[in-house]
């Protein structure tokens, strides 16, 4: 019997063996010099966390980015597919037990999420004006890329990719595509049952919502409202109402709402909606070239434009290797990896367009976005601002009480 | 002396793992008062119990996933002895038949939920099929089945994991007593049927209870299948109370954590009905001897 | 053998209602689009199949960890499951009623809670993002399963056997190993195996302990379901299924021709 306690013991001795972090060279991130910080780099690991929902984007790291800077700096690039509420829990966890050696680097983040990370101490930083890419290749001057929904980045995250919300339809079934929130509602009711939007707080139900309050009720007066129930509630009052004549005409007569922007494609590939909305503006010609989305399927924003943003890559505040993780952020803010992006993942790149070399341009103005999308310049001339991140989670909670089965 | 030794021994690896719950318990428990010293919380307080009370969502909530599970508990309960007993009796506890019935348990929550919106999904095959046969004309005429306030669609998802995991749980037990008492009864005159509801059942109900139980807790606390096919609103317990942990305000966490320990209590209310339920029965059963 | 019409449309009805799903999985892992109302996809696809083998997930290293990882938790839980039953069952002593209610006792606190308390304490040990920390947790999980499994059949074998043994003069632990244990080994067989499903298939759990680095395929499948792109959770589905059933059935098979030898020795 004592043979098998000692065994157990053994085991779980040997397994304890397995949990080993990576090593970093003794540098201080914070005050090193960009060189420096490469030598302390090479040859480490570097984790990588966000969402892992997207094949392409999986695969995209996986391979485009993580050979190219395996090739340039000899950085071993870990991709950890995770919703970034569980990052964030992951983080805050580690915050409340004290530890200071985690283990993510890299974080997939914006808006609401950047902004209460920052406001917890969960990330590191500021940190983007070592990155020598932050000079060469970003408008350090346009407050779109510097301000997270109106929040200053402050440093503490470097753009990624552009996203924009844009709906979409299937022309051959609807051939009248609503350019107005007046529209659409004539639009739901010609197909009842048949429209619908994300429940809230799904990040594209909540940009839907958020963009009806713009048709409504102007973006202006948001972009710096204090965010308090009573006032945003009587601030979007018209698109309450708006959204609770919609009800009637929405699948399940808006009682219920599907749980995620990706059931309402699935919804819309099956043919049991007439419409759907994604926050990645191209993503109608992915769905194209899958055969997910018939060919006559066709990307449309409203006239007055559609909600915009960005989003950013930041660092864990007890990151085991910010000095990697700097150089790989650094590598994807090039013009030659968001030229990838832009070609692979069809992204909206993050480059200022004219502090690219004129083959660098070329590259891109050459990129196929494929079928049933609206072009770059259409899109950026439809591009509304955010609103401050407060407010978003506000209006969910609004949402929920004043709008779902009203 | 040289027993208490061995008797401790063979618990000590039992021991640690219940150490590790009272430790999880433990944290829930202190946190869910206040007490979280990294975000400068050190009052001990009953505010945050009080205040998730307060709030008619969550008590919704509570109902919702007390529904739930129960549904799912006893459905799966008399369907999963019916199937065990099917096996039994149809000699087919071994073999290929009992492999396929175990099948389920090794599938994910997360993948039946594939499985029930590919089929009783409004453009599901069930629909499709109804429309194929002239019974539909269009989809919006099939039953909404999934997403509604009355989680049918994740009881279904349940049952469909938990009814093999019912038949697999009792089978060993259940055919012992058939194949003994049960065949016993049956030779001395009793017909089949009278022989499973006065022989067998009574005596496996122990074990029933237990299946029924596990299943109970196992779906209240649940938290994939009713985020994948439930309602907007009410949301099931455990998934309003991920939310809260997930609240990127993480002055929310102590919220979150009333939310977890009322769930705590509420599964151990539960559990002590249960254990008040069997020693009444095994009473009863000790008294019918 | 009297016939059963009743039970034999029972098993029949079930048998369908499992494998009707499975087989619309099967299907959809290769298809294209497949809108209302159609009976069957439109067009097919082998997108999935080449995501699978070919794409950046690295499905054998993934099966091979994922493997390992919830048969050492199926092994090490059905080790806990024999020593606690040997204890409760063979000895006499005060608590062993606190003893049945503890084994019980991870049963009655759900997942989410426990993963969502647990959280800290394995981040101050160490344990976070590690395999042993996925171990630990995966067993509160297998443990009762594997405990109740243990308990029954170590109380149906009983002792009188071993007591005999060593009455003939075999030592404690000889008597043991060759007397009591072949007479366990149906029971052990099930608890390793339930041990293994529950842990192959824990989600919540590894996200939350193993932090993303401890890779199990449940890991890589859910995000794709979340993500509603349905062809390729289906051909992950299908990959995770099969495998474990593969496990199961070599590892059923083995311990069956074990069995068979001893019995003709």
């Amino acid at each position: 019997m004592k043979r098998i306690v000692a065994l157990l013991l053994v085991i779980v001795m040997v397994l304890g063996l397995f949990g080993c972090g990576a090593k970093e060279k003794e540098i201080d991130p914070a005050s090193a010099s960009w060189d420096e910080i490469l030598a302390a780099a090479k040859g480490t690991t570097v984790t990588f966390y966000g969402w892992g929902g997207d094949e392409n984007r999986n695969n995209w790291l996986n391979t485009t980015v993580a050979q190219h800077v395996k090739e340039n700096y000899d950085i071993t690039l870990e991709v950890v597919g995770m919703n970034i509420d569980d990052i964030l829990a992951k983080l805050s966890g580690e915050k409340q037990a004290g530890s200071n050696k985690g283990s993510i680097d890299m974080i997939w983040i914006n808006g609401e999420n950047f902004y209460s990370a920052k406001d917890n101490g969960l990330l590191w930083g500021p940190f983007t004006d070592k990155l020598p890419n932050m000079v060469t290749y970003i408008d350090l001057t346009d407050p779109e890329t510097l301000n997270d929904f109106c929040m200053p980045i402050d440093g503490y995250e470097a753009p990624y990719a552009k996203a924009q919300m844009v709906m979409y339809a299937d022309t051959a079934v609807t051939p009248d595509l609503p350019a107005s929130a007046a529209q659409l509602l004539e639009f739901a009711k010609a197909n009842p049952g048949k429209v619908t939007y994300p429940a809230l707080p799904d990040f594209t139900g909540s940009a839907f919502v958020r963009n009806i309050i713009y048709e409504l009720c102007g973006w202006e007066q948001f972009q710096t409202m204090e965010a308090d129930y009573d006032t945003v509630k009587a601030a979007i009052e018209p698109a309450l109402e708006y959204l609770r004549q919609l009800n009637p005409y929405l699948w399940n007569e808006g009682k219920t709402f599907p749980e995620s922007s990706t059931t309402v494609d699935s919804m819309f590939a099956d043919g049991e909606l007439v419409m759907a909305m994604s926050y990645g503006p191209f993503s109608v010609a992915t769905g194209i070239d899958q055969g997910l989305y018939t060919e006559t399927t066709q990307t449309f924003v409203f006239d007055n434009g559609t909600i915009g943003n960005t989003n950013y890559m930041a660092i864990g505040f007890n990151s085991p290797n910010k000095a990697g993780a700097m150089v790989v952020i650094n590598a994807i803010i090039s013009g030659e990896i968001q030229l990838t992006q832009y070609a692979e993942l069809r992204e909206l790149p993050v480059v200022a367009t004219e502090k690219l070399s004129a083959e660098e341009l070329a590259a891109f103005d050459a990129v196929d976005l494929g079928k049933g999308v609206l072009s770059q310049a259409q899109l950026l001339s439809h591009r509304l601002p955010e609103m401050p991140a407060s407010l978003v989670p506000i209006i969910e909670q609004i949402w929920l009480a004043e709008v779902v089965g009203k | 002396m040289k027993n208490k030794t061995h008797i401790f021994l063979l618990l000590l690896p039992f021991l640690g793992i219940s150490a590790m719950m009272c430790v999880s318990v433990w944290n829930v428990a202190v946190q869910s008062l206040g007490y979280i010293p990294a975000f400068g919380l050190t009052n001990l307080t009953l505010e945050y119990y009080k205040e998730v009370f307060r709030n008619p969502d969550f008590l919704s909530s509570v109902l919702v996933s007390l529904r739930i599970a129960l549904w799912s508990a006893v459905f799966a309960c008399i369907l999963g002895v019916a199937l065990s007993m099917a096996l039994i009796k149809t000699q087919k506890a071994r073999g290929a038949t009992l492999y396929a019935i175990r099948l389920p348990i090794l599938v994910p929550h997360a993948v039946v939920a594939v499985f029930v919106v590919q089929i009783l999904g409004q453009t599901g095959l069930i629909a499709r099929l109804g429309y194929a046969l002239g019974l539909l004309e269009d989809y919006t005429e099939f039953p909404q089945l999934l997403y509604t306030p009355s989680y049918f669609g994740t009881v279904l998802a349940y049952l469909w994991k938990e009814i093999p995991f019912v038949a697999y749980f009792v089978l060993a037990f259940m055919s012992g007593i058939s194949d003994t008492l049960g065949e016993a009864a049956e030779n001395l005159g009793a017909s089949p049927i009278r022989g499973f509801f006065e022989v067998t059942l009574p005596l496996s109900l122990n074990v029933i209870a237990k299946a029924f139980l596990i299943i109970f807790i196992f779906a209240f606390g649940g938290y994939e299948l009713p985020l994948l096919l439930g309602s907007t609103l009410p949301k099931a317990l455990s998934v309003q109370t991920y939310l809260s942990y997930m609240n990127p305000d993480l002055l929310q966490r102590p919220l979150a954590m009333a939310m977890n320990g009322t769930m705590l209590l509420l599964s151990a209310a539960i559990s002590f009905a249960y254990a008040l339920a069997i020693i009444g029965l095994n009473r009863k059963i000790g008294g019918a001897k | 053998m009297r016939k059963h019409p009743l039970l034999n449309i029972l098993l029949v009805t079930a048998l369908c209602c499992i494998f009707l799903p499975l087989a619309v999985v099967l299907l959809w892992s290769v298809t294209g689009r497949w809108p209302w109302p159609g009976l069957l996809p439109e067009s097919y696809t082998l997108r999935t199949v080449k995501e699978l083998f070919f794409g950046s997930a690295s499905l054998p290293k993934l099966l091979l960890s994922s493997i390992s990882l919830a048969l050492t938790v199926g092994i090490l839980g059905t080790v806990i499951g024999v020593l606690t039953a040997r204890a409760t069952e063979l000895y006499r002593f005060r608590g062993k009623s606190l003893v049945y209610m503890g084994s019980f006792f991870p049963l009655l606190v759900p997942g989410t809670v426990f993963a969502m308390g647990i959280q800290i304490t394995l981040i101050r040990l160490g344990l976070s993002d590690t395999v042993t920390g996925v171990i630990l947790v995966h067993l509160i999980a297998a443990v009762p399963y594997c405990i109740t499994i243990m308990t029954d059949v170590t109380r149906s074998v009983g002792s009188k056997l071993e007591q005999q043994a060593q009455v003939l003069g075999a030592t404690p632990l000889r008597s043991f190993f060759e007397v009591t244990l072949p007479s366990l080994l149906p029971g052990i067989l099930s608890s390793v195996s339930m041990g293994f499903i529950l842990s192959y298939s824990q989600y919540f759990t590894t996200l939350m302990v193993g932090g993303g680095r401890v890779k199990t395929i449940a890991l890589v499948l859910v995000p794709y379901i979340q993500s509603g792109d349905r062809a390729l959770s289906s051909v992950y589905s299908v990959a995770f299924v099969g495998s474990a059933l593969l496990v199961f059935f070599l590892f059923e098979g083995t311990i069956h021709s074990i069995q068979k030898g001893e019995d003709s020795l």
